[in-house]
């Protein structure tokens, strides 16, 4: 077999302890379609040019430099290598910070994993660090010089070595309190709760990537195909949406215990229920006919 | 705090529907923002897309989808015409499968969004969803069209909301096994040293802080600004910054190692 190639190597160090470690990319990004952009008036491919935005001149790529506005249209420019100066050197030690409970982390700032594996001869260290933070249920943050850039890392056990996370940086990630913070305080209790938690234990199971494929791709093939044929394929259709009045009923039907009344407590639901207009009252009928007990195929 | 939201479709449990959007978690933008300039000029750089063949112009509204039938053989596929493709999952996020969450391993996960009810008329259901699945300790897992490509996602209920991970491929994640292959199955930890290093991990633990994802180096880059910006005022000599750079310890013995982390840690925390 042959030695796959570390994208890094250095030392991890944890308190006076070091070891020399490597990392390897973990995961890859598979391709997706690509599309090109045309001219819908011509239907040549178009180009991107990069012009002044007063002389109108294309600039080429090593005529372009970073600049910062300081004030009203004043600029400081940045030379490639000041920026590159900006980063420190790199020590090649992923050093160790803290380490923080595994429940207590973010995972919204996860990045990239990479696998950490010891290089070269000496595996003591790095199993004791690896069963050390498996028994203590934590994870470690280091920091270092990743790629040319400072990066927060973190390092967990995985099987028989560690996986290590870069992190994005705070002023990469929203909040997700932020990102919730307008929506209503609302708490789901007694029947409804109980019958959505009964749903879910109706599709309890597993996630196995391998059972998942793009099936992105081919689709477009067979519009394309349609188009060509002079085809066009049914516009899709918008799902029914569930009414507040309806959704208990909805939730029966769906536990499989519909079928008889939608007694009080949907009665209850509908007084508070504020009337949308749109596409609510069709779409709520036409969910109560399709309320089979039967589960479609997805 | 008005971002477009990124994606607009349904959330749907069995017959329960209810109208979602979406946003990413993460941006890609810099806290220090760079416009780029013309060197010669110092004006901005703007972009445009030309006509490769005409070389004029094309304006926003004139760009269209091509789909590639053959060399400079094109299909113009509409933004509308690609809605209607044949996938439930370009609008619909229907759960199929509910897993706990500890099932679903960080591995997995590629890319997260923020999912909440877009409209009122489906947040009592989108909470139906949320708290089921919390009150189960479970994920949700799906389908769903984004970017391009039919993703598998999980769904997990977070405070008021909804964070939906995109998930990798089954061969997007390498064989962990080529590159472990260098640890021994059996070894594990010396057991004279892991009291050590239990304690060392116990005075080093600390909660979750945000603060440890600042970034220096956006730091730096104003100080760079900073002195740039006093040097066009009045010329000032440029002092770059000495980084130090301590080697990493070259370690014989891990156990005095540990000691003396061990030692350091309690001096410092008195």
């Amino acid at each position: 077999m042959v030695a796959p190639r570390a994208n890094w190597k250095g030392f991890i160090k944890f308190g006076e302890v070091a070891c020399p470690v490597a990392l390897y990319t973990a995961a890859s990004s598979s391709e997706r379609i690509a599309f090109n952009t045309l001219n819908r008036k011509t239907g040549n491919r178009v180009k991107r040019e990069f012009v002044d935005s007063e002389t109108g001149d294309p600039v080429e790529r090593d005529e372009q430099v970073k600049g910062y506005e300081i004030e009203n249209g004043q600029y400081v420019i940045l030379e490639p290598d000041e920026v590159a100066a900006a980063v420190p050197d790199s020590d090649k030690t992923l050093k160790i910070d803290a380490f923080i409970p595994c429940n207590e982390i973010d995972d919204v700032y996860f990045d990239k994993p990479y696998y950490l594996a010891p290089d070269k001869m000496g595996t003591d260290a790095f199993v004791l660090l690896r069963d050390g933070m498996k028994t203590a249920k934590v994870a470690a943050i280091a920091h270092t010089v990743l790629f040319r850039r400072v990066r927060t890392v973190l390092i967990r056990p995985h099987g028989k070595g560690l996986i290590a996370t870069t992190l994005n940086f705070d002023y990469e990630v929203r909040s997700s309190e932020e990102a919730f913070e307008e929506l209503p305080d609302l708490k789901i209790e007694g029947e409804m709760l109980e019958l959505a938690e009964h749903i879910i234990g109706t599709k309890k199971g597993s996630f196995d990537a391998s059972t998942f494929d793009d099936r992105y791709e081919a689709a477009v093939a067979e519009l394309v195909k349609a188009k060509i044929e002079g085809r066009s394929l049914p516009k899709k259709k918008t799902p029914p949406v569930s009414k507040q009045s309806d959704l208990l009923q909805a939730l029966r039907e769906s536990a499989g215990i519909g079928g008889k009344a939608a007694s009080k407590p949907a009665a209850a639901n509908a007084n508070k229920s504020a009337v949308r207009k749109k596409a609510a009252r069709p779409a709520a009928t036409r969910a109560k006919q399709s309320a089979a007990p039967t589960r479609r195929a997805g | 705090m008005a971002v477009r939201p990124y994606w607009k479709g349904y959330l749907k449990l069995s017959l329960v529907t209810c109208p979602v959007q979406m946003m990413p978690a993460t941006s890609e933008s810099e806290k220090v923002r760079f416009h780029t300039l013309n060197r010669e000029t110092q004006n901005r750089v703007v972009s445009h897309y030309v006509d490769s063949v005409t070389g004029k112009e094309v304006k926003d509204e004139d760009e269209v989808k091509g789909y590639q039938r053959g060399e400079n053989d094109y299909i113009m596929l509409e933004d509308e015409e690609l809605e209607n493709v044949a996938l439930e999952s370009t609008k619909t996020i229907d759960i199929s499968t509910f897993t706990p969450r500890d099932s679903v391993e960080w591995i997995w996960l590629d890319t997260p969004y923020y999912l909440s009810p877009n409209d009122p008329v489906g947040q009592e259901a989108f909470s139906v969803i949320r708290d089921a699945m919390e009150a189960q300790d479970m994920v949700g897992i799906s389908r769903l069209v984004i970017s391009r490509r039919e993703r598998a996602v999980m769904l997990e209920p977070r405070g008021k909301g909804i964070v939906l991970w995109t998930l990798r491929y089954g061969d997007e994640v390498r064989d962990e096994d080529t590159y472990f292959a260098g640890i021994d199955e059996d070894e594990t930890a010396d057991s004279d040293m892991m009291p050590l290093v239990q304690q060392l991990i116990k005075k080093q633990t600390q909660h979750w802080n945000p603060k440890m994802v600042i970034d220096p180096v956006q730091d730096r880059l104003l100080d760079i600004i900073a002195d740039k910006k006093k040097a066009m005022k009045k010329p000032a000599k440029a002092k770059p910054s000495a980084s130090s750079k301590p080697a990493p310890s070259n370690v014989i013995n891990i156990m005095d190692a540990l000691k003396k982390s061990v030692a350091a840690e309690s001096r410092s925390s008195k």
